[in-house]
């Protein structure tokens, strides 16, 4: 009957949207690293903890002060909820419940709540010995009065910082990296201590005032091997001081041995440390381009992108370029674009519009846009083929557009070469090094060019030429002059007589001014209509 | 027919070359490498294997007489300076287009000589960056102008006695007698600049401006006719 109730309960938390809109919401606070509600719930946490070791040295003080006592209290029962929430989003009773009811269902075995049991105690006590979940004990516990010797344990809160602060957590990363080597060497640290302190004990007891019990022989040891050697203690026999003279050439060791570990996780760990910088800059952004290879091609983007203030990233293998992409300010990871985890830690998936696969290597393109559109099937990827045979490919691979430098050189000199002055005109338009730009202006909703004739637009009186129109409405295709392009066509030179519908799209060529002003004319109305309706 | 030697055959130089119409020029390839030279040779291609840091082959392959254009397309950077101060040298009126490939040399070919310098990387680069910007109109450009599709921009000179002469651009409608579009004018007297439609006054035309227009190739093939024929009037409506 309690086992029935149990899976009802599991099934009605399993489909009650309350439930999982609360869940969500405390795991953005606690857990999310991209959500902004936890970096203020960080901050909020590491301003208590800083206060509330304030009051304990306060406390020291005044020890009849009142006021100190309540703000304890209030910090405990926040640090109680945090504990028992961050033990609640940990894992999902509902489903250990509903997996073990179906599979005894599936199997046609009778439903036994025991085989629950363990396994959610198992999970509470994988969440209970969790080294946080013990430092967040540990910062609970002192508060708790009969065990009034357990205050100076409040320090331990401020281990606590290591859940709020991300750099705290590198360092404690880096160690973790060298477990082995820290592991091995706190062995035979301990096996050094033990002889040590036991030998010294050996020698010195009775002979040395200093050395009464095993713990005076350990404090020294300890002291001694930290080459600190406060000389409160020094062996007075000869044998105590063979066993310092070892002691200390083995401390010696261990101590480089120690610092060179330490030494070699941070530097390991300073890379990543510096690219989750970017990657932590990157989720700021939700609209930028991430581009693959930083050649020739690649920084010329870059130069434009920046100088427009557009966002963008650049990953790219080689050390010495992702040095050069950083000291002109840019944004940039070292490392291989063709790597799943890179590409989706640069953002892939939320944030970047574009991908520019450009590397000099057709090989290499091919295989970032492959693993791009794989990741992300709305990204826009532009890749470059630097051999005519590859083109294809890398359509095949997902590209939107593939370049050729190559050939567009070569089209430039043949163009060059004929037409001198109309070539000149035209990539001085496209650069948009003069004065005259070619621009799109786009037939909206309500829009006043809707549904007029081209003749009546007056575009000459605005020194305006249109070039022609881009629309993917079948209603054009009677008109002449029309090169389908993708989906949709380009009409050169409609007639006067050409209706435009919305979602058309004029090209115009004229001055940059008069473009933006024929265009804002066109919103401003668009506008004014809105409000009339 | 305007006679091209081409120098240095590569991908790009290839490219370059099957754009240009056969019908109008006479292009010779040029490659000190004679795999290369064969392999031009194999592609159908006009070749000759000289050697370009020789004064006389260069005079050979007729640079300094009948060649009217040179495109410098080797590889490397010092070779196309060095082959531009030559044939420069040897012909002051020569038309010589040189690619380049790091930037810090295109002052040196300019120095040296050179009449246009075509940098591959900068192009493609600035390309991809307008198709982020602006992807529908560059999408079009790419596929009329430059593609595929018959749609081109094309230069024609007002010769004397020409229907054109003395009158204004704003009587011209090309636009609904030939289908073309005026970009933009070039008084050759004044300068070799070229002033936009639109950008200043109506203006008269006289004999030796330059017209841009766009339109697809078999309007501007008429209009060229037509702008040649003395007897030809295709005056305003």
């Amino acid at each position: 009957m309690f086992a029935k109730l149990v899976v009802y309960c599991a099934y009605y938390l399993k489909a009650a949207h309350w439930y999982k809109c609360s869940k969500a919401f405390f795991f953005d606070l606690l857990e999310n690293r991209q959500s902004r509600r936890k970096k203020y719930f960080d901050a909020t946490m590491i301003l208590l903890l800083v206060s509330s070791v304030i009051f304990l040295i306060y406390d020291i003080e005044h020890t009849d002060s009142k006021m100190g006592g309540y703000f304890e209290l209030a910090i405990l029962m926040v640090f109680i909820v945090e504990y028992l929430l961050r033990g609640w989003i940990y894992s999902d009773t509902y489903k250990i419940v509903i997996e073990e009811y179906e599979k005894a269902l599936y199997l046609n075995l009778p439903f036994k709540l025991s085989g629950i049991y363990k396994k959610l105690v198992a999970k509470d006590l994988e969440y209970v010995t969790s080294v946080f979940a013990v430092i967040d004990v540990l910062a609970i516990l002192p508060s708790y009065r009969p065990l009034d010797i357990l205050r100076i344990f409040i320090i331990f809160r401020l281990f606590k910082l290591f859940r709020y602060s991300d750099s705290a957590k590198l360092f404690a990363d880096a160690l973790a990296s060298k477990r082995f080597e820290l592991t091995t060497l706190l062995i035979f640290t301990c096996f050094l201590v033990f002889i040590a302190s036991v030998s010294i004990y050996m020698f010195e007891y009775q002979n040395n005032a200093g050395v009464n019990t095993l713990f005076d022989a350990f404090y020294w040891t300890v002291v001694t091997l930290a080459t600190v050697g406060f000389g409160d203690i020094t062996p007075q026999t000869t044998g105590g001081r063979w066993v310092t003279i070892f002691l200390i050439l083995a401390s010696l060791g261990v101590l480089s041995f120690f610092t060179s570990i330490l030494i070699a996780a941070f530097s390991e760990k300073m890379l990543s440390v510096r690219e989750s910088r970017t990657y932590a800059e990157l989720a700021h952004y939700d609209n930028f381009i991430i581009i693959c290879g930083f050649g020739r091609v690649g920084q010329e983007i870059a130069r434009h992108l920046h100088e427009e203030q557009k966002k963008f990233v650049i990953i790219d293998k080689s050390p010495f370029k992702v040095q050069a992409a950083k000291s002109r300010g840019y944004l940039a990871i070292e490392n291989d674009a063709s790597n799943n985890e890179v590409l989706l830690n640069a953002g892939i998936c939320h944030g970047a519009t574009a991908i520019l696969c450009i590397t000099g290597d057709d090989v290499v393109n091919v295989y970032i846009t492959l693993t791009s559109r794989h990741l992300n099937k709305e990204l826009r990827i532009i890749s470059r083929a630097n051999r005519h045979d590859n083109v294809n490919k890398l359509y095949q691979a997902g590209a939107n557009q593939v370049i050729r430098p190559f050939e567009i050189a070569g089209m430039l000199a043949a163009e060059f070469v004929g037409q001198p002055v109309a070539f000149e005109a035209i990539s001085g338009i496209l650069q948009s090094q003069s004065d005259i730009v070619m621009e799109s202006v786009l037939v909206s909703e309500k829009s006043p060019l809707e549904d007029q004739n081209i003749g009546q637009l007056d575009l000459e009186q605005r020194k305006l030429t249109l070039l022609g129109v881009i629309s993917a409405n079948p209603i054009h295709l009677k008109h002449k002059n029309k090169y389908p392009v993708n989906q949709q066509h380009f009409y050169f030179n409609p007639a006067r007589q050409f209706i435009l519908r919305r979602g058309d799209i004029l090209v115009l060529l004229g001055r940059k001014y008069g473009i933006d002003h024929f265009r804002d004319q066109v919103e401003q109305r668009r506008l004014f209509a809105r409000k009339s309706i | 027919m305007k006679q091209i030697a081409v120098f240095g055959y590569n991908r790009l130089s290839f490219e370059a070359i099957s754009r240009l119409d056969k019908e109008f020029y006479r292009i010779v390839v040029i490659d000190h490498d004679p795999v290369k030279a064969a392999l031009a040779r194999e592609n159908g291609f006009e070749t000759a294997n000289i050697d370009f840091r020789s004064d006389d082959d260069l005079r050979l392959a007729g640079v300094g007489g009948h060649i009217d254009t040179l495109f410098c397309f080797f590889d490397t950077d010092s070779e196309n300076v060095f082959l531009t101060l030559s044939a420069r040298a040897l012909d002051p009126n020569l038309n010589i287009v040189a690619i380049v490939d790091s930037p810090e040399s295109a002052e040196k070919l300019i120095a040296a000589g050179a009449n246009k310098i075509i940098d591959p990387y900068e192009i493609c680069g600035r390309k991809i960056h307008d198709m982020l910007k602006r992807p529908d109109i560059t999408e079009i450009f790419d596929h009329t102008v430059f593609g595929r599709h018959d749609l081109h921009l094309a230069e024609v000179a007002i010769p004397e006695h020409s229907f054109l002469e003395n009158i204004h651009a704003s009587q011209l409608e090309l636009g609904s007698q030939y289908n073309l579009l005026l970009i933009g004018i070039v008084n050759k007297k004044v300068s070799d600049r070229l002033h936009f439609v639109g950008e200043e006054i109506d203006r008269r035309l006289n004999v030796g401006d330059i017209l841009v227009i766009l339109g697809p190739s078999r309007e501007i093939r008429a209009f060229k006719q037509d702008v040649e024929n003395e007897y030809c009037h295709v005056g305003p409506k």
